[in-house]
């Protein structure tokens, strides 16, 4: 195993404007294989000018690694701002220590990214593979598709520990996702496939739903009027109401479900 | 600036409108135009180079009020072409609407150097000339939509034909325009009614015929000497079947005489009008028909209009069109009314080898292209981005020239372009000298721009010039698609705007612009109706529509006298 730990400087932070870091990157399969003189040579964008990461984080590097599968990227200091965490992975793992930015594992194609904090929006964007766990809340359009696309995640696995904000899932095509805490309006919005499960409350989930399943188990606050009630189903011993919808998309295309506690 | 003195030595020189077909010829350039010879010259070495003059595009949508909307609507397209600005290029973002920088830097890489804006709604001028006002690189111009316009149908339902002609002058005029646009005649009106019209049919309320528009513009158009023809987007545009209207079109200005040596009416992106069958399930090409009409006459021109696979964006002045595709897709859309003078749609929309209909409308374009005998009768386009995006060119340009790609790509698409269509079994390939008339050559002629300057290396001639990476002895279509796609050089007005396939200068372009010189009497006369419609109906003033000259920071006027 080779642990790479990555320590945003104080320096960048300060200042008026808090500029912010772009670190799509900083993945294991793109750092496999560097020596530090080469990681730290690694372009990061900070706003709009290219910077070597050395020169913006404290860079250390221990043990080896004989695939990117055995690196681990462990990223410390103040993330507020920092962004693209992840984004675009194909392998290894990488450790977020603190709250993080937008985009974090935007594009995840696998390996495994861990937030011990809260994750802006736009986390998991248009996934497709591999898994991305955060401890602690996630903003709006988790795991959705970016503004115009058609398809949002399509593989691969999430878990939120806390709450989640609007619009997750939009356009989900594949995948599965964990919410542990609440969700806001709109979760699983033009879902088409995949699996969303959240334990906490929830409201007007699944609009303009085609396919795959949400799996509310918290208090429905408000139900989308669109869908329609078929019967009473168990899974795991649980019992279920399961509903089809969305009507809103005509009668052919409404073959999203919901199973409601 | 213009890099004072150039020689391009060696170059193999293709330029079909002096009859230079692939001659090893040296090219001087003074002051921006080509000249006899040259003192002091810097000189390129274009040693077995094909060289060509600069590219020019007679059809094509890349700037104004439809072409932002798409750009709007489309975030996703935005994200396919980003790239970072460097020290001499902007960020360029698009792919099928690519932002205004992209759009001049791709062209000229390609080594275009005019590009024709093809439908410039007039109220929406300004926005047209401010956005090829930050198109950099290309010289430009644009056609207003002069069909679907009140004024227009109810001077044809009146037949005061010279009067017609004083409002096809004003309008030119007005907007800085360049020509006579013609979309789906009466049908974008119609489209306000929930109608689309045939050839024939009555426009609601107006009561003309799509037929009668065309023949009075056309007739408008030629009372004076513009350098270009109507140029018409004929009804029925993507319906099963309607290669017979687009023939009936072509016959309905067979007796109009040109006022120059040229043909009196152009139609454009011919593929979505070459349609058989009667409806999708039995849709099949009429290319055939088609290039055989035009082998036969001389009055018209086409442009191919050809598929490129893969996602586009679809935009027209055709509103009901764009709402069929929209029912067809079920993706997202939206259309516009531009108050009296016309409308427009914009849906996106996927190409797909794997669909029959896709397959036979890909096979369509590059079959008009083959059939058509005479080069200088067809013109190379992708109707962009409706048919595909611009920077596809190279593909067509390859497919064209290479029947072994033909045969290649053909086995990737449905079979059903083995039954219904005729491009497998077409041997013709174009050599260089073909593809120089049907990408500068002939529609240089076509836009009467030979006149002035574009589209020919001749001593006068701007110093618009594409030098291309290649030998014209290469026959490997991969490398000819990649050698049209990035220049060696491209110089544009005397200055090296390409080098290496970068772009290296960013100079401003021209607006070219007409101005039909109307008898004022005439033009007083039509003056008072057209008041009065300003009055009653416009949302803005007479007195604040015509588009000021501060719009046109680098004009180029073209005079066209009226006839006797």
């Amino acid at each position: 195993m080779q642990t790479i730990t990555l320590k945003l400087k104080d320096a960048v932070r300060s200042g008026i404007a808090t500029v912010p870091v772009e670190v799509e990157s900083l993945t294991p399969d793109q750092l496999f294989g560097k020596s530090e003189a080469e990681l730290k040579a690694v372009k990061v964008w900070w706003g709009n000018r290219e910077e070597n990461t050395g020169d913006l984080f404290d860079v250390s590097v221990e043990g080896d690694a004989a695939s990117a599968d055995e690196v681990k990227i462990v990223m410390e200091g103040d993330l507020t701002r920092v962004k693209r965490i992840g984004s675009g992975m194909k392998a290894g793992e990488i450790e977020a220590r603190g709250d993080v930015d937008m985009h974090c594992g935007a594009l995840m194609e696998g390996g495994r990214i861990v937030v011990k904090g809260n994750a802006n929006c736009w986390a998991g964007r248009e996934m497709r593979g591999g898994e991305l766990i955060i401890e602690g809340d996630a903003g709006d359009n988790l795991c959705a598709m970016y503004r115009g696309e058609m398809k949002g995640m399509t593989g691969g696995k999430v878990t939120v520990g806390g709450d989640v904000g609007e619009c997750i899932c939009q356009y989900m095509a594949g995948g599965e996702i964990l919410i542990k805490g609440n969700a806001n309006r709109l979760a699983g919005l033009n879902m088409s496939g995949g699996k969303i499960t959240i334990e906490g409350d929830a409201e007007l989930f699944g609009p303009d739903m085609t396919g795959g399943e949400i799996v509310m188990n918290g208090k429905v606050l408000e139900m989308m009027p669109s869908f329609k009630f078929l019967e009473t189903a168990t899974i795991d011993g649980v019992e279920y109401k399961k509903y089809l919808g969305d009507f809103a998309m005509g009668e052919k295309k409404a073959k999203g479900t919901l199973y409601v506690k | 600036m213009a890099d004072g003195e150039l020689l391009i030595r060696n170059g193999v020189v293709y330029d079909p409108i002096n009859g230079v077909k692939g001659e090893k010829k040296d090219i001087c350039i003074r002051d921006g135009k080509i000249v006899e010879s040259v003192t002091n010259p810097k000189v390129i070495d274009a040693e077995g180079r094909v060289v060509m003059p600069g590219g020019v595009d007679i059809h094509s949508h890349i700037a104004g009020g439809k072409v932002n909307s798409g750009r709007l609507m489309r975030p996703e397209d935005g994200r396919k072409g980003l790239e970072a600005k460097t020290s001499v290029c902007r960020l360029q973002s698009g792919y099928s609407v690519p932002n205004t920088f992209a759009t001049g830097y791709r062209y000229a890489k390609m080594g275009y150097t005019f590009v024709m804006e093809a439908a410039m709604p007039p109220l929406a001028a300004r926005h047209t000339h401010e956005e090829m006002i930050d198109i950099p690189i290309l010289d430009n111009a644009a056609l207003p939509l002069i069909d679907n316009n009140w004024m227009t149908m109810e001077y044809v339902k009146s037949g005061d034909m010279d009067l017609l002609a004083a409002y096809v002058a004003w309008i030119i005029k007005a907007t800085k325009g360049f020509g006579v646009k013609i979309v789906n005649p009466g049908g974008t009106e119609a489209w306000a009614w929930g109608k689309n019209c045939d050839l024939n049919d009555s426009v609601p309320y107006f009561d003309v015929t799509p037929a009668e528009i065309i023949k009075g513009l056309a007739e408008a158009n030629e009372k004076f000497e513009m350098p270009h023809s109507i140029h018409v987007h004929t009804n029925m545009l993507g319906h099963p079947g309607n290669f017979e209207v687009t023939k009936d079109t072509y016959d309905l200005v067979k007796g109009v005489k040109p006022s120059k040596d040229r043909q009196v009416m152009h139609t454009t992106h011919t593929q979505f009008h070459s349609y058989g069958g009667t409806n999708w399930g039995d849709f099949e090409s009429k290319a055939d028909a088609i290039a055989g009409y035009i082998n036969q006459n001389d009055h018209a021109t086409i442009d191919i209009g050809s598929i490129i696979l893969g996602d586009t964006t679809t935009m027209t002045a055709d509103g009901p069109m764009e709402y069929s595709l929209y029912q067809i897709t079920g993706r997202k859309w939206t259309n516009l009314d531009v108050e009296l003078e016309t409308g427009s749609g914009i849906t996106p929309f996927l190409y797909s080898g794997k669909s029959p209909v896709n397959t036979i409308q890909w096979a369509i374009g590059q079959e008009l292209a083959l059939l058509v005998k005479d080069p200088w009768k067809i013109a190379l386009t992708t109707d962009h981005p409706n048919a595909g995006p611009f920077i596809g060119y190279p593909i067509i340009i390859s497919m064209l020239m290479s029947k072994k790609r033909r045969d290649e790509s053909a086995e990737d698409m449905h079979k059903v372009i083995f039954d219904r269509a005729e491009l497998p079994s077409i041997d013709r390939e174009y050599d260089l000298n073909e593809i120089a008339i049907i990408t500068r050559g002939m529609t240089a002629k076509a836009l009467g721009l030979h006149e002035h300057g574009k589209g020919h290396l001749g001593v006068g001639a701007d110093a618009d010039v594409a030098i291309y990476d290649m030998s014209p002895e290469e026959r490997d279509a991969g490398k000819i698609q990649k050698a049209f796609l990035n220049t060696k050089y491209t110089i544009k007005a005397g200055e090296i705007v390409v080098k290496d396939g970068e772009v290296v200068a960013t100079p401003p372009g021209r607006t070219i612009f007409v101005t039909p010189e109307c008898d004022q009497k005439l033009t007083d006369e039509m003056l008072v109706t057209l008041k009065d419609k300003f009055d009653k109906y416009y949302s803005v003033t007479f007195n604040n529509y015509p588009v000021q000259d501060a719009y046109l920071p680098n004009p180029y006027e073209i005079k066209a006298p009226m006839r006797g």
